[in-house]
């Protein structure tokens, strides 16, 4: 993801700010790391440069 | 949807005597760009200003974020499916994993595009994989249309629309009976007549 994906997004769950902690950085982009909500502190993975932003029961849920 | 056949590697066609949804298909376990994408997109991109921002809502292989993008707009995809996040981003499409447009700012977006999972299924013919997921619109084809409906406005900036494709299998009347009691109004942008289906596109918006 590009670090400006941080203006649209936050936390699915109560839609405070997000804080972004940057592990793995390639050029502009982030390929891995962590946002926390300012608010509620839940913690959401960004792997291979995808934020995922699903709230944490839906995570591993299976599909349908 | 497309009618035409796609190679398939989903290859879990389950174990019932009854073809999946995907299998009736004959699509790849993430939901490729058919008729229905492609009207929505053209529809979407007449409507769209460089500089707007904007998000693909079940983007998928990230069709309709990228044409988007291609018309000048800052394009977002959103998916609950991790294969079709991997693809849009493989397809060079900004995306986030996420539930509809839970993860999103209020009042962040000129355009939210969808096109939902729409085909009417009866729960006894759903199986747990990705493309049923892309496919099935559950019992009355609502499954997600509804919550969709229900959320959207949020994060539409002033002035903002949210565009989504309606196939005639779905009953677009009942969908926008359902937006007007949440506060939506709506007006039909364009509509495409296919072998089994028409596919509307509506546009809905703050009266």
């Amino acid at each position: 993801m590009k670090e400006d994906l941080m203006e649209i997004i936050c936390c699915p769950l109560d839609k405070h700010d997000l804080d972004l902690e940057v592990t793995e950085r390639d050029d502009g982009e982030i390929l891995s790391g962590q946002l926390t909500c300012t608010e509620c502190s839940e913690t959401f993975p960004i792997e291979d440069g995808i934020p995922n932003l699903l709230p944490p029961d839906m995570r591993d849920e299976a599909p349908a | 949807m497309g009618e035409e056949t796609r190679d398939r590697d989903d290859g879990d066609g389950g174990s019932d005597d009854r073809p999946s949804l995907a299998d009736q298909r004959g699509v790849a376990s993430v939901y490729q760009p058919a008729e229905d994408s492609d009207l929505l997109a053209r529809t979407a991109r007449e409507r769209v200003e460089a500089g707007d921002t904007v998000l693909d809502v079940g983007t998928g292989s990230g069709y309709v974020a990228a044409t988007l993008a291609d018309a000048g707009a800052r394009a977002v995809g959103v998916d609950v499916s991790p294969l079709a996040c991997q693809e849009a981003a493989d397809n060079g499409v900004s995306v986030v994993r996420g539930d509809l447009v839970e993860p999103f700012r209020a009042d962040a977006f000129d355009l939210v595009a969808f096109n939902p999972p729409y085909l009417p299924t009866p729960p006894e013919q759903e199986w747990d994989d990705w493309m049923e997921h892309a496919l099935s619109g559950g019992d009355d084809g609502r499954r997600l249309v509804d919550p969709f409906l229900e959320t959207v406005e949020r994060v539409l900036a002033p002035g903002g629309e949210a565009l989504m494709l309606v196939s005639s299998l779905t009953d677009p009347d009942a969908v926008r009976a359902y937006a007007s009691e949440h506060g939506l109004a709506s007006e039909q942008l364009a509509s495409e007549k296919h072998p089994y289906e028409v596919l509307v596109v509506l546009r809905f918006y703050q009266d």
